[in-house]
C-alpha cells in the first residue's frame, strides 16, 4: 500500500518554492529555484515547504540584514511561533517513518544551514557598499529556532544541507554539485539501513 | 528593482498538487511546470487535516503579498476536502487580515491532463493586478 510506505520528504526553504519571498534585489529566479526542486523530485522526494520568517515579521520590502540584525528577542519568539506551527507536520512525518531532510538557504541570517551572513556593525542607513559582510559558519536564526522545537518534541535532528543562494556570488554550478552530493549521501545511508535490516 | 527576477505572482496551492497521491498523478498536469512555465512562486498549503496555526502563518504570508503588488491566485482539486485549499479556515483568515479572496482555478482530475494543463498556463497567465497597482509596487 503506498499509503503504508516509508516516504522521502524535502522541507524547503520557502523562497527555493517561491522566489517573490526573496529580500529585495535577492531573487534569481523568476518563480522556483528550478535545480533544487528538479533534483529532488528526481530521487523521489516529496516537498514540504517552510514558513518564511523574515516576510511575514519584516515584510516584502525589507531591507537586507545580517544574523545579528535579526538576533532580536522579538525575531526568536516569531520564529518559535513558525516553528511551533509547522512541527506537528513534520512530527507527523517523523511518526509514520518517512525520511526526513532539510534544505535550507545558504548565507542566509534566518535559513542558513552551515554558513549564515555575519557584520556585527551593520545597522542604521543601508548605505553598506555591496559585499560588505561575512560569510561564517552557523545556522540562521529561523532554522535554530526550528531544529529547538523538534528538540523540545524529542524529534532527532534533521540531515540537513543549504543550496548557495545568498554567499555574495552565485554559483549555480556548485551549489548543484553540494546538493547532488548531499543527495547521494542520503541515498546511501538509507541503502545501509535497509540493508542493515535485511541482514539475518 | 533592478536585478531582480521575481515574478510577482503567487499560487496557492495544495499538498496534493505538489506531492500528488499515485491515484492522481497520471491524471493531473505536472502543476509545478506549469507553474514555473508561468512565473508563478508557490505558497504550499498543508495535506488535509487540522492545521489552524500554519493556516495562520500562510494567511499572514499571503497578506503581505496582496498588501505589495504581487498577483495571488489559488488552484484546488475537485473532489479533494475541502479542493485541497482548507477554504473554509483560510478564507476567514485571509478575511480577518484585509485580503480579498483570490480567484480560484479548479483542476478536474477526471478531464484529460494535457487539456487541464492548459487551462490552468490559460487562467494564470490571463491573471495580473491592474496596470497601476503594477506601477505602484513593481519598481
Amino acid at each position: 500500500m503506498e499509503q503504508d510506505k516509508p516516504r522521502k520528504v524535502a522541507l524547503v526553504a520557502s523562497c527555493l518554492l517561491n522566489q517573490n519571498a526573496k529580500v529585495c534585489q535577492g531573487a534569481r529566479y523568476p518563480a522556483l529555484v528550478s535545480p533544487v526542486v528538479q533534483a529532488l523530485r528526481a530521487r523521489g522526494y516529496l516537498l514540504q515547504q517552510l514558513p518564511c520568517p523574515e516576510l511575514a515579521f519584516a515584510g516584502a520590502r525589507r531591507w537586507w540584514a545580517v544574523y545579528e540584525q535579526y538576533d532580536t528577542p522579538a525575531y526568536r519568539a516569531h520564529c518559535r511561533r513558525l516553528a511551533q506551527a509547522i512541527a506537528p507536520l513534520i512530527e507527523q512525518y517523523l511518526r509514520r517513518g518517512d525520511e526526513l531532510i532539510l534544505i535550507g538557504l545558504e548565507g542566509s541570517p534566518s535559513t542558513g544551514v552551515r554558513f549564515t551572513s555575519s557584520k556585527a556593525d551593520w545597522g542604521g542607513r543601508p548605505n553598506r557598499p555591496q559585499d560588505d559582510w561575512e560569510i561564517v559558519s552557523g545556522r540562521g536564526i529561523w532554522i535554530e529556532e526550528l531544529e529547538a522545537e523538534l528538540a523540545r518534541r524529542g524529534l532527532p535532528p534533521l540531515p540537513a544541507t543549504g543550496w548557495a543562494l545568498d554567499m555574495g556570488r552565485v554559483d549555480e554550478a556548485g551549489a548543484q554539485r553540494d546538493l547532488e552530493q548531499f543527495l547521494e549521501s542520503r541515498d546511501t545511508a538509507a541503502g545501509t539501513r535497509a540493508d542493515d535490516k535485511a541482514a539475518p | 528593482m533592478s536585478g531582480d527576477a521575481r515574478g510577482w505572482h503567487v499560487a496557492l496551492v495544495p499538498d496534493a498538487l505538489i506531492n500528488p497521491p499515485e491515484a492522481l498523478r497520471a491524471s493531473l498536469p505536472d502543476v509545478l511546470q506549469v507553474l514555473e512555465d508561468r512565473k508563478y512562486g508557490v505558497l504550499q498549503l498543508p495535506p488535509p487535516g487540522t492545521h489552524g496555526p500554519l493556516l495562520a502563518v500562510i494567511a499572514d504570508q499571503v497578506a503581505e503579498y496582496a498588501h505589495h503588488g504581487y498577483a495571488v491566485v489559488a488552484i484546488g482539486v475537485r473532489g479533494e476536502p475541502g479542493e485541497g485549499l482548507h477554504w473554509r479556515r483560510l478564507a476567514p483568515l485571509l478575511r480577518h487580515r484585509g485580503v480579498a479572496l483570490p480567484p480560484r482555478h479548479l483542476l478536474r482530475p477526471e478531464a484529460p491532463a494535457t487539456a487541464e494543463g492548459q487551462r490552468l498556463a490559460n487562467f494564470l497567465t490571463g491573471y495580473d493586478l491592474p496596470a497601476e497597482q503594477q506601477r505602484r509596487w513593481r519598481v
